[in-house]
C-alpha cells in the first residue's frame, strides 16, 4: 500500500548565500503509512519543526521529493493549497492564530477556505468541537475568553475540521498543566483509536512519544538517527543517550544496571516492563 | 520573504567602521547627507561613491548584501527618474505625442538617480555597521543637551531601542503566524485588493493581541526591575572617542571637504 506521506532524500538550506547559511536538513527519508501513529522525537535545532513544514509544503525542499499517496507535492498540476488540506498542521502554541469573534466562526475558517456548502461546514464545526471535547455552548463565546487549554483545543479543532488524512502536531502540550497535558494525549490516542487518524506528534519528550507512538523516529542534527517500535527504539538507549536526548528515568535505570554487570534488557520505557524484566532477570540468575 | 529585509539590519564586524563610536558615526551620516545634498556635479558625486567605496571595503560587508537593501527602494527610485525624464523643461532630445523628453530631464533624472542610491546606501552603511542599542545610545547622547529644555530625551531614547528590539521578533511572529493561517488555506497571494486585504485580517488579529501581550510583559518586568526612567540613572556601557574616530572622522571630512571644494571650483 502507498504511504499517505513519503520523503525522499529531503535536504533543506536556510539562508542559502548569505554568512547565516545553515543547514538543517540534510537527506531525510521517511514515510508514514495509513493509521499509524508516529513520534518525532529530537533536541531543540534537530529540525523538528523544519521538516514538519515540509509535510504540506510551506517550506520547499532545497533537494529531494516529498510525496503525498505517491504523487509530489511539488509537481506542476498539484495544488499545493489542496495539499495543505489534507495535511493538517497544528503548529507550537497554536492558540495564538485565533482571531475570529467566535469559536465556531474561527475553527469554521479552514473548511470555508476549502469552500465547501454551508451545512457541511457546520457540521464539521460541531463534529470537531465533539472531538476535542469543546462543549457546544461554547461555539458562540470569543475565543479569547477561554482558558489556556481551552484555546489549544479550539485551534486543534480547527485543523480538525478540516478532516486531514494525516494530522501532524508540533508540541500540542507545550506549556500546559498536568491535567491539560492528559487532555491532549487522551484526545490524541481516541483521534488515533476511534477515527482511525493517522498521527504525526513531535515532541522533545521521548517519555511521552513512547506513551502513545506506535513508531518513533528520532531526529538529529537534520538526519534520522533512529526509526523503529518504541522497544526498538529503547533497544539502542545507549545511542540515545549519548546523542543527549533525554530518554526515560526507568531507561535510564535500566542502562546502568547493565553498565554494572547485571544482564537484563534495557529496552523498557515503562515501570511496568522494568518490572517484568528485573523479575526475568531473577528467575535466570536463581 | 520578511526575512529579506536588510534596510535596519546589523552586521557584525570589527572594522574601524564598526569600532567607530555611534556618536561620531552619526555625526558623519549627517555630514554626508549634508554634503550629497550641497553638491551637484559629477566629479563630487564620483568623490562621494568613492568614499562609500572605502567605507564597505573597510567594512568587509558584502557589496551584495547592501545592494539588496536597495531592492525595496526601486519603486521610488524607478518614480523619480521617470517624474524628472518628462517634467523638466529645456532642449528637446525626442518627443512621443504629448511626452517630450529633455536633455535636461536626463540629466536632473540621472544625478536624482544617483544621490537617492548614495543617501540610501550612505545611511544603511550606518545601521549595518552598528548595533541599534548602540545607535540609540548614541543618539541619546547627542541630544543629551536638549533635556535642559524638557524633551524626555532618555525615554525617547528607550522607546526608541524597545521599539528596534522588537521588529524581528514581531518578523518572526508575523511569519508564525502567517504560517499558520496558510496551513489552514489562507492564501495571501491571488484575489483583488478588497480579497487580499480581508486575508490579512488572520493575521493582524494574533499580531495585535500579542504584541499587547508582549508590550504588558515587558513593562511589568521593567517596573520589576524598579524603573522609572531617566533621572539618576547611569549607565553600564560608557561612550568613549577612541583612535578608530579619529580615523573615520579623518578620512570623511577630508573627502566630504574634497567633494564639495570640486563642486564650488566647477
Amino acid at each position: 500500500m502507498t504511504p499517505i506521506l513519503e520523503l525522499r532524500g529531503v535536504s533543506h538550506v536556510y539562508g542559502a548565500g548569505t554568512p547565516f547559511e545553515c543547514k538543517a536538513l540534510d537527506d531525510i527519508s521517511l514515510s508514514v503509512g495509513r493509521g499509524e501513529f508516529i513520534g518525532l522525537i529530537g533536541h531543540t535545532g534537530s529540525g523538528k519543526s523544519t521538516l514538519i513544514q515540509h509535510f504540506n509544503g510551506l517550506l520547499r525542499p532545497t533537494s529531494g521529493q516529498v510525496l503525498l499517496n505517491g504523487a509530489d507535492i511539488w509537481d506542476k498540476n498539484t495544488s499545493i493549497r489542496e495539499v495543505r488540506f489534507r495535511v493538517g498542521l497544528v503548529f507550537q502554541y497554536p492558540e495564538y492564530q485565533l482571531f475570529e469573534e467566535t469559536v465556531a466562526k474561527d475553527i469554521a475558517y479552514g473548511p470555508t477556505n476549502m469552500g465547501l456548502p454551508e451545512e457541511e461546514i457546520h457540521r464539521r464545526v460541531a463534529d470537531a468541537m465533539q472531538a476535542v471535547g469543546l462543549p457546544a455552548e461554547l461555539g458562540g463565546a470569543s475565543p479569547f475568553a477561554l482558558s489556556g487549554g481551552q484555546k489549544r483545543r479550539a485551534a486543534i479543532a480547527g485543523i480538525l475540521a478540516m478532516q486531514p488524512e494525516l494530522l501532524v502536531l508540533d508540541e500540542p502540550t507545550a506549556g500546559l498543566d498536568p491535567a491539560g497535558r492528559a487532555e491532549i494525549f487522551s484526545l490524541l490516542d481516541s483521534l488515533h483509536r476511534d477515527r482511525g487518524m493517522t498521527i504525526v506528534l513531535v515532541t522533545h519528550s521521548m517519555e511521552d512519544a513512547a506513551r502513545v507512538a506506535s513508531r518513533m523516529i528520532v531526529l538529529q542534527n537534520g538526519t534520522v538517527l533512529t526509526s523503529g517500535t518504541p522497544s526498538e527504539t529503547f533497544s539502542q538507549a545507549a545511542l540515545l543517550e549519548k546523542a543527549g536526548l533525554d530518554i526515560p528515568q526507568i531507561t535510564r535505570v535500566m542502562l546502568e544496571l547493565r553498565r554494572r554487570g547485571y544482564d537484563v534488557d534495557p529496552a523498557c520505557y515503562t515501570v511496568e516492563q522494568a518490572y517484568q524484566a528485573l523479575r526475568a532477570f531473577r528467575k535466570e540468575g536463581m | 520573504m520578511l526575512r529579506d529585509i536588510t534596510l535596519g539590519q546589523y552586521f557584525p564586524g570589527k572594522s574601524i567602521a564598526h569600532r567607530a563610536d555611534p556618536r561620531t558615526k552619526i555625526v558623519l551620516v549627517m555630514l554626508f547627507i549634508f554634503t550629497l545634498f550641497f553638491v551637484r556635479s559629477w566629479p563630487s558625486y564620483g568623490i562621494m561613491a568613492l568614499y562609500l567605496a572605502v567605507v564597505i571595503a573597510n567594512s568587509k560587508i558584502a557589496p551584495k548584501l547592501i545592494f539588496r537593501g536597495l531592492k525595496p527602494l526601486i519603486v521610488i527610485i524607478a518614480f523619480t527618474g521617470i517624474f524628472n525624464l518628462f517634467y523638466t523643461p529645456g532642449r528637446e532630445l525626442m518627443s512621443l505625442g504629448p511626452v517630450t523628453v529633455t536633455w535636461e530631464g536626463v540629466e536632473t533624472a540621472l544625478f536624482l538617480i544617483v544621490r537617492i542610491v548614495l543617501l540610501v546606501i550612505g545611511s544603511s552603511m550606518l545601521t549595518y555597521t552598528t548595533a541599534p542599542i548602540d545607535l540609540t545610545d548614541g543618539l541619546e547622547r547627542l541630544l543629551s543637551p536638549l533635556r535642559r529644555v524638557r524633551v524626555p530625551v532618555h525615554e525617547l531614547a528607550m522607546m526608541m531601542s524597545i521599539a528596534l528590539r522588537f521588529i524581528p521578533t514581531l518578523v518572526e511572529e508575523t511569519e508564525k503566524i502567517m504560517n499558520a493561517q496558510k496551513a489552514r488555506g489562507a492564501d495571501f497571494e491571488s484575489g483583488n485588493l478588497i480579497q487580499r486585504g480581508k486575508a490579512l485580517v488572520p493575521i493582524l488579529v494574533p499580531l495585535f493581541v500579542s504584541s499587547f501581550r508582549r508590550a504588558e510583559e515587558l513593562a511589568t518586568a521593567m517596573e520589576c526591575r524598579l524603573y522609572h526612567g531617566g533621572e539618576g540613572r547611569t549607565r553600564m556601557r560608557q561612550l568613549k572617542l577612541t583612535g578608530a574616530d579619529a580615523a573615520a572622522a579623518a578620512v570623511s571630512l577630508v573627502m566630504f571637504a574634497a567633494a564639495a571644494a570640486v563642486h564650488l571650483l566647477g
